[in-house]
């Protein structure tokens, strides 16, 4: 299936007294296929080999892919239950006894319920993450709810995917990452790609989007900096952060008032273009060239381009999505498509570059706080019905929606939240405006933390419990393009660390809970239940088997029961899932960012990834070739900016904004906008950028604005 | 069955090193790296680009081997020192032209690029091709080769991205920057 002209049948290596272990990476959406290597005598992982058959990625890798495998056994690796009694040393790594599990459950389970009886049931929270198993993050949505009987339960995926969420629910009435399959995407004839450092941050799409420039087709790409991918696109939009939706609106202005539009699909499938027109009349190229400071002829010319293109791929990452009016630049990003009628075909649609290994599916099946299993609203009488039913709850008992990731450490902050169990993320580094993020963990009552290795916000917890690597558990999770995949078990678990599917069951049994948990007992277990929980919603995953998986090398969504092979295109019928099957064309007018440059702060901080770290860092920074290679941040600026501030390379200067600061060493490169500095975000204490950004929130998604506020650079001395 | 050799497209390189750590994935490799990546103007852009070796048909570091350690294998990879033959010389490392070879200090020994030949002795490619997401290093057929310089030639005495070689003849072939030069455009 999928054997596109990258495929080729190529023998693996086995080393002597070596078995390989087919599998996925660990880290970002593309999850790349790999093979583990597992020495046979002591069952331990010993390295990675390339998967050729794997036909999304066909044997490539990152640096960080390469290196995944050494996560697995690593020095650094939580082995038994962490107990701090001594709660003064909040903070720091310091005052951990090791413990028994028992000991640690017993003492979470008093800590909880003596919580929860003087303070009520919502003083508890469920913080948790998406670079886990479909199986594990279901089962996370249904403790807090079941076991915890909670209302506070969010996840990172506010910091990731969740514009691009709000963005395609409010546009085509769902929302898969991708319209199609990223198999489609070397055959396009042109890429739109907005806010994607993708060289960096999915470099194995990078030999697609290259196939697509040696065919003779086009490569737009939209962002404050050169990025390698940018350094080779036909146009490269230079906006000033933070104006993306002045730059969609304006393409979308020259689409209609050159007669690029598609009337007859607007016509047949769409909402709203009339009032969309009027909201982009005044964006003339002139005036989107005052707003994003792009020149009026690459803004012309990339949008003669997209119109003219027979087939064309609008594409979007966390640039354009990680802002305050993030939803509105997905949906108007989308707005392209839908004018032109380059979507709902092979070879033509839109995508969002995923960030996490399971941000698609992650954040679908109930760990949002609005959300249940089956991308169903908790708000939604019938789907609370269905769920209490699947959970053996009464609907009375299932809690209320509660509030966003950044939302809940403000609750911390004024009390309504006294305990935290978080898993799976790391927001001491990865939260935005970290001082405020910081206290709030500081300030609570009691925290659990489950990780592998001690990240920094372990070092604000009471109790740390050993989860396990991605390697030493199986399950499914959902890559970008919306095809459910296999993860498989390569290792035992670690010394005494469980997965985290394990410890939730173990824990609501200390709760009094058992009854709705302690008939999951293997992984497999939890993944009958959690098709079931998913029948009928938007994201059905009932008939996405573990075999089928393993058959159809994966299964896209939605797939409803046995004969269903998935749906790798989507609106192939040209249906959207509005009730009236239409897609909405958004009429939204330009606002800037939150904070705007003004004298005291005159550039604006833009923060991303590098390609040899994921997320914030917790992972990447122990393993030595990616430590070696990028080992602490650093700010780039631009030559005639850091002349303006007599600033050398290499020299140590301090940033700061309204709200933290922190030193960094200057990269120059001419590669980024005079206004505009750039500091990657995966370093954690006094090193985080995420200090100095701002918690200014998406009306809709509640997404922070990670991506652009206003700052100083002060030389030092 | 068919040969296939190692095809670098320099223009392709995001610069993600990738292929140094897969490099230390082969079995016979010891967990070190053998080729390079430069950043080629890293005030200025993003460029860069590998430098690996290229397994020259007459290798000057062979040649330069007052030991004869570095043997080549029949599929023409110029293997890295036999070990128990390496004399820690270094004159290997002063006379290959692109500065291949690496010199353990410790051990007295250089080590090279052996294009993975437990890997391509049966047409496996090697890791840094087998990994690397932007295709710079593409394991091709001769064929296949043929097509892409060809492609690449524009005949206009302006601009030809692949030379029949570079320093001398080599195993490994090469398309420098300016691929693109050269295609027409769809539309």
């Amino acid at each position: 299936m999928q054997k596109d002209k990258f495929f080729r049948d190529i023998d693996n290596v086995t080393h002597p007294n070596e078995r390989l272990v087919k599998t996925h990476c660990s880290y970002c959406g593309m999850q790349c296929g790999m093979n583990l290597r597992v020495n046979t005598k002591t069952n331990k992982i010993i390295g990675v080999e390339p998967r050729y058959d794997w036909p999304v990625t066909v044997g490539k890798m990152c640096p960080k892919g390469v290196t995944a495998y050494q996560q697995t056994n690593h020095k650094d690796r939580i082995l038994k239950p962490l107990i701090r009694d001594d709660a003064s040393l909040k903070g720091t790594q310091k005052g951990f006894r090791e413990a028994s599990w028992d000991e640690a459950y017993d003492l979470i389970a008093k800590k909880f319920s003596e919580l929860q009886t003087n303070y009520g049931k919502d003083s508890l929270s469920v913080f948790s993450g998406v670079s886990m198993t479909n199986e594990k993050c279901y089962l996370t949505g249904k403790f807090a709810r079941v076991a915890l009987g909670t209302r506070y339960i969010d996840y990172n995926g506010r910091f990731c995917m969740a514009s691009a969420a709000g963005g395609f629910l409010r546009t085509f009435g769902v929302d898969r990452g991708s319209t199609l399959p990223w198999t489609d995407i070397h055959e396009t004839d042109c890429l739109f790609i907005a806010g994607s450092n993708t060289a960096e941050c999915h470099p194995t799409s990078m030999f697609r989007v290259w196939a697509v420039q040696e065919r003779g087709g086009y490569l737009i790409v939209a962002d404050p900096r050169e990025t390698p991918i940018a350094r080779r696109a036909d146009v490269h939009l230079d906006l000033r952060p933070g104006t993306d939706l002045a730059l969609a609106n304006g393409i979308l202005h020259l689409l209609i008032k050159n007669g690029y539009t598609d009337e007859a699909f607007i016509k047949q499938h769409t909402n709203g273009f009339e009032e969309t027109k009027e909201v982009v009349k005044d964006l003339t190229p002139e005036h989107t060239s005052f707003i994003t400071g792009v020149s009026v002829e690459k803004i012309e010319r990339a949008a003669e381009i997209y119109g003219k293109a027979p087939n064309a791929i609008v594409m979007f990452a966390r640039g354009v999505e990680q802002q305050h009016k993030g939803v509105d630049n997905v949906s108007a990003y989308c707005n392209m498509a839908l004018v032109t009628g380059k979507i709902g075909r092979p070879k033509a649609g839109v995508a969002t570059f995923t960030g996490q290994g399971n941000g698609q599916g992650g954040r679908e099946h109930g760990q949002k706080s609005d959300l249940l299993p089956g991308y169903r609203k908790i708000t939604d009488p019938k789907a609370v019905e269905y769920v209490s039913k699947v959970w053996g709850i009464s609907p009375e008992e299932m809690p209320k929606p509660g509030v966003s990731a950044y939302e809940m450490f403000e609750l911390m902050n004024d009390k309504t939240i006294r305990g935290l169990y978080l898993l799976c993320s790391n927001p001491a580094v990865s939260a935005p405006n970290l001082n405020v993020v910081r206290k709030a963990l500081k300030g609570l009552d009691f925290m659990v933390c489950a990780d592998f290795f001690l990240s920094e916000s372990a070092e604000f917890a009471d109790v740390v419990l050993p989860s396990v690597t991605w390697s030493e558990d199986e399950g499914t999770v959902t890559n970008l393009e919306g095809r459910i995949i296999k993860i498989n078990k390569a290792q035992e678990p670690l010394g005494e660390s469980k997965p985290d599917w394990q410890i939730q069951v173990e824990l609501a049994e200390r709760l009094g809970k058992g009854k709705h948990f302690s008939h999951l007992h293997t992984a497999s277990d939890v993944a009958d239940e959690f098709r079931l929980a998913s029948k009928g919603g938007n994201a059905d995953y009932y008939g996405a088997t573990w075999d089928k998986i393993d058959k159809q090398d994966g299964v896209f969504w939605p797939c409803k029961d046995e004969e269903d092979e998935g749906t790798p295109h989507m609106f192939h019928d040209k249906k959207f899932y509005h009730p009236d099957e239409k897609a909405k064309i958004c009429a939204l007018p330009y606002r800037p960012p939150a904070e705007e440059p003004d004298e005291e702060y005159p550039m604006r901080l833009t923060t991303g990834r590098v390609v040899y770290h994921y997320l914030s860092g917790n992972q990447t920074r122990r393993i030595p070739f990616l430590k070696d290679m990028c080992p602490e941040p650093y700010v780039e600026v631009h030559p005639h900016t850091a002349a303006q501030y007599n600033i050398q390379h290499d020299e140590v200067v301090r940033l700061y904004t309204r709200r933290g600061e922190s030193n960094y060493k200057v990269k120059i490169t001419e590669a980024i906008r005079e206004d505009t500095v750039f500091v990657p975000y995966h370093f954690g204490h006094e090193e985080s950028i995420n200090l100095l950004t701002i918690a200014a929130l998406d009306p809709m998604s509640r997404m922070p604005e990670y991506k652009v506020c206003a700052a100083q650079v002060e030389k030092l001395n | 069955m068919t040969k296939r050799r190692l095809f670098l497209e320099l223009e392709n390189c995001i610069g993600c090193r990738s292929c140094l750590a897969a490099c230390t994935q082969c079995g016979g490799h010891e967990q070190r790296n053998r080729n390079y990546v430069y950043d080629v103007n890293p005030l200025v852009n993003r460029q860069t680009m590998p430098l690996m070796c290229l397994h020259c048909v007459d290798p000057a570091c062979a040649r330069s081997c007052p030991a004869q350690a570095i043997q080549i294998h029949e599929t023409g990879a110029v293997l890295s020192a036999l070990t128990e033959k390496c004399i820690g010389c270094q004159n290997c490392t002063i006379a290959c032209p692109y500065g291949i070879p690496k010199f353990d200090e410790e051990q007295n020994l250089m080590y090279k690029c052996d294009l993975c030949i437990d890997r391509t002795k049966d047409d496996i490619p090697p890791m840094c091709a087998s990994v690397c997401p932007s295709n710079t290093l593409q394991w091709l057929t001769e064929e296949e080769i043929e097509e892409k310089q060809q492609r690449h030639d524009l005949g206009n005495d302006k601009w030809v991205t692949s030379m029949p070689y570079l320093e001398g003849e080599t195993n490994v072939k090469i398309n420098l920057p300016g691929i693109l030069e050269g295609t027409t455009k769809l539309f």
